[in-house]
């Protein structure tokens, strides 16, 4: 199991993020969090990531606390985080140096094959840095990668081009937890399909079952979640 | 360490503006020397002193603005991506103090180096040793008992309001810090004067007294026992001592709280 | 094979696997792939069709099951020289002339007035 929650319960200042979350994570699968703003899939990802510590429960990654485990888990934000003044090299060198996993040639491939403009991120529209955070992401090689929202304001060709380095790029012992709203697009890649309906658990369930049963992953969304 | 390099390097991406801007402005401050028109020597010499003084102090000012560069960070996220790097939060909070406390020492060696110039443009002849005290072991004292404590304090602070504002409002363990900083900075330097002297003093400029008086003549002998005095008792190591301490001290917290806090 | 275009996939059509192996069951007895051809590997086509690999393996292996393609070790993926392509397409065939002869009698017309429909179909390819 790479991660497991337990009765994991996140209560901010204002408002729950997620309540009572038990789930288990096992390697090699591609799973999709799905569920509308607010229903608890960022908090979901960044109390994987560590970023966050929860209320109540208990989470676990390869069996230790999230942040200790930091170098073995990828973790790509929602948020735009990379410095203004970082070009492609730059990152190249930040990554390297912090990152063993690091793979330069491989992000070299994905920088190319992403169309990666060789600029600083300030002069670099919001989908290339998208893009460029992709790299670097998906150029380490870790058994856990947590995405939220990697398709979030990308153009069609881009967001395409993405989900094609994603299959590319995943090897079968690694696990990809993949937050988005644009469930019909990535749609296919999952095998797995959690709905999260206001900070809880609407529904587990295997992409290609729920087919079985008629429904894509996209319809199982709307009558889950509305 | 690996890390601890590119956190060094990323640091200087970060802030070499701040640190060429720190150095650079003293060429304006030497520019402004130059321009001391006062006719007696000794009042000129002290003027130019005191805008040395001014640079100094302006200088440790803009070094905390530089080093308390926190809240832009936690805004744009950069904060995030820190956090999950593999270094410590120790190693986060070293680099970007070592860069700062480099910069302020190639700033008060300058400043040590005006001060031998400045004291050249008046005729006082400063032998060799108290040339390299003066543009060495002076600003290294000087610093040591005070920037480098503040830079360290203000990093804290920072990182704790930084810290808090993810978990509750941020302004308050803030403002209690800086509330009880004049208290604890009143007992601190009581404290210290307390013991200070208990053991020897370092003897810095001893010879500069002599240089004084060959180029502006004998003061009045009291005036001349008192300086000697000083100079014989030296500055007192304890201070130097406890302040590396207590910097110490200060940035394993602010190591401590980075690595343990949310984001 | 490795465009995108010919292979129909729909997401609200039921499980991807099962939609893989009938595309190539159709591709064949359309004569678009023939027997001795070589597969895109799973890996390449589930990246042509932004799909999770792990389906297009379950695909590749039930099609394997069902003497329609082989696995050749260090070479690739195959269909069969004796995959059963007429069978095929007489399946298809015959799937087809179901779905027209339902939607004929769901008109209403006589067998005459099918035929008759199909027979200007045809002409008119």
């Amino acid at each position: 199991m790479l991660a497991r929650l337990r009765d994991v319960t996140k209560r901010y200042r204002t408002a729950e993020g997620v309540r009572d979350l038990t789930l288990d994570f096992p390697a090699g699968e591609i799973v999709g969090v799905l569920g509308l703003n607010g229903s608890g899939k960022s908090t979901l990802l960044k109390l994987i990531a560590g970023l966050l510590f929860p209320t109540t429960g208990m989470i676990t990654v390869f069996d230790r606390p999230p942040r200790g485990v930091r170098s073995r888990v990828v973790y790509l934000g929602e948020t735009d985080t990379l410095w203004p003044w970082m070009t492609p090299e730059d990152a190249e060198r930040f990554m390297g140096g912090l990152y063993p996993d690091f793979d330069p040639a491989r992000y070299r491939e994905l920088l190319d094959a992403l169309r990666v403009p060789m600029r600083k991120t300030k002069a670099m529209s919001k989908g290339e840095r998208g893009r460029l955070r992709l790299a670097m992401a998906l150029a380490r090689s870790a058994k856990l990668y947590l995405l939220d929202e990697p398709l979030a304001g990308i153009d069609l060709i881009s967001r395409e081009t993405i989900l094609t380095s994603l299959v590319r790029e995943w090897h079968t012992d690694e696990t990809i937890l993949l937050s988005t709203h644009e469930v019909a697009e990535a749609e296919g890649l999952f095998e797995r399909a959690i709905y999260l309906r206001d900070g809880r658990l609407a529904l587990d369930a295997r992409a290609e079952e729920l087919r079985e049963r008629g429904k894509s992953v996209v319809e199982t969304f709307k009558e889950v979640l509305s | 360490m690996r890390g601890f390099k590119t956190l060094l390097w990323l640091e200087h991406r970060r802030s070499w503006v701040w640190l060429v801007s720190l150095l650079g402005s003293l060429a304006f401050w030497a520019w402004g020397i130059k321009q001391v028109r006062v006719m007696d020597v000794a009042e000129r010499f002290g003027i130019r002193a005191g805008l040395l003084g001014m640079a100094a102090a302006i200088g440790a000012l803009v070094l905390c603005l530089m080093i308390g560069r926190i809240r832009a960070e936690t805004r744009h996220g950069q904060y995030q991506v820190l956090l999950l790097t593999p270094p410590s939060g120790y190693a986060h909070i070293g680099a970007r103090y070592l860069y700062a406390a480099a910069t302020a020492f190639v700033y008060a060696v300058t400043i040590g180096f005006l001060c031998w110039w400045i004291a050249a443009l008046a005729g006082i002849h400063l032998d060799a040793r108290t040339l390299f005290e003066l543009t060495l072991a002076v600003p290294l004292y000087a610093i040591a008992v005070t920037v480098l404590p503040l830079l360290a304090w203000t990093l804290l602070l920072m990182v704790f309001i930084s810290a808090y504002r993810i978990s509750g409002p941020g302004w308050i363990p803030g403002t209690v810090m800086i509330l009880g900083t004049p208290f604890a900075v009143r007992w601190l330097i009581t404290g210290v004067g307390r013991i200070s002297y208990s053991l020897p003093g370092w003897r810095l400029l001893a010879n500069a007294p002599t240089a004084l008086i060959e180029r502006f003549g004998q003061p009045d002998v009291e005036g001349t026992l008192q300086m000697t005095s000083v100079i014989d008792r030296g500055v007192p190591i304890e201070p130097l001592l406890i302040m590396l301490a207590l910097t110490a001290a200060l940035l394993a917290i602010a190591g401590r709280i980075r690595q343990e806090v949310e984001a | 094979m490795t465009t995108k275009d010919v292979w129909i996939l729909d997401m609200d059509a039921g499980p991807i696997f099962e939609q893989i192996g009938r595309n190539v069951r159709r591709l064949l007895a359309r004569g678009d792939l023939r027997p001795g051809d070589k597969l895109p590997s799973a890996r390449e086509l589930a990246g042509t069709l932004g799909v999770n690999p792990n389906t297009i393996v379950h695909a590749y292996g039930e099609l394997e099951a069902q003497g329609i393609l082989e696995k050749r070790r260090g070479l690739g993926t195959f269909i069969r020289e004796d995959a059963p392509v007429k069978t095929m397409r007489d399946e298809m065939l015959k799937a087809s002339a179901e779905t027209f002869v339902n939607d004929a009698a769901a008109l209403g017309v006589v067998r005459y007035v099918a035929m008759e429909a199909l027979k200007e179909a045809w002409d008119a390819r």
